[in-house]
């Protein structure tokens, strides 16, 4: 029974380097303030940036691993409100992402994401509507 | 070389389908980290945002036409959402339309909205995007 207030099990994500080569072959999303300091610098951003597309990708996790099938994803969305800086070394960046039922109705419920990295929120009106059997 | 309210409107259509094949489906998961199951094997199906790699060869389009004279390196995404009628999955074929839905400009940075259609090749439909992207045209 999924109820308003449920509060889903939350993730925590390390974005390197290595990974926006990764998601930039796999996505063929070559934007240079991906990868190269310079080009960010050259956009006014405070470093290379984690491809939005990404942080969106495992932003959904959290809703994708609650429900058993993806197929009841209606609808997805967010806003990018803050670049998420990845730092060229091996820690990386953590972003956590969290999410609670705000509402259910006609056999749908919707969902709120939220997704932080550091102390910022990165991402703004992340919601998502599933299907609920 | 610019754009405003005026190219509202306007569609752009992929010049090719896209194949979608198990083994891109799978090497999409592994580039977002996501173990889940139901992106493997034989009837798996797409992760929710690779919808949006699909509408990127329409994207291309847009992107191409020099009345806008848009550059990929000075744009940012402002925001996503998508709309699914369906999961994607190994096997399909999907046509994508892109149309410019809204033009707002604030000094250098011009705020460009386009929803993307996808569809089968037969009509099918799969799923829209809804894209905002920020474009600085101001010279640095």
């Amino acid at each position: 029974m999924i109820e308003v207030g449920t509060e889903l099990p939350a993730l925590t994500v390390t974005f390197r380097r290595e990974d926006l080569v990764r998601y930039a072959g796999a996505s063929g999303d070559f934007n240079p303030i991906h990868w190269s300091d310079r080009m960010a610098a050259a956009l006014g951003l405070p470093g290379v940036i984690a491809h939005g597309m990404l942080t969106m990708a495992s932003a959904v996790r959290v809703v994708t691993d609650w429900i058993s099938d993806p197929a009841d994803l209606l609808e997805y969305g967010v806003r990018f409100t803050k670049p998420v800086v990845v730092p060229d070394d091996d820690k990386g960046v953590n972003v956590t992402f969290s999410a609670k039922v705000d509402k259910v109705t006609d056999g749908k419920a919707e969902i709120d994401i939220t997704a932080v990295a550091g102390e910022e929120k990165v991402l703004g009106r992340a919601r998502a509507v599933v299907r609920v059997r | 070389m610019t754009i405003d309210a005026t190219m509202v409107g306007r569609s752009y259509a992929a010049a090719e389908s896209y194949q979608v094949g198990r083994e891109k489906i799978r090497e999409f998961a592994a580039a977002i980290g996501d173990p889940n199951p139901a992106y493997t094997g034989a009837d798996a199906v797409a992760p929710p945002t690779f919808a949006f790699m699909l509408g990127s060869r329409a994207l291309e389009q847009l992107l191409n036409d020099e009345e806008l004279g848009l550059r990929l390196d000075r744009i940012v995404h402002g925001a996503q959402k998508f709309s699914y009628t369906r999961p994607i999955k190994a096997g399909d074929d999907i046509a994508a339309t892109a149309t410019i839905t809204t033009v707002r400009k604030a000094g250098d940075v011009e705020v460009i909205m386009y929803e993307t259609a996808l569809t089968t090749v037969d009509g099918e439909p799969i799923a829209t995007s809804t894209s905002t992207i920020s474009h600085n045209r101001g010279e640095s």
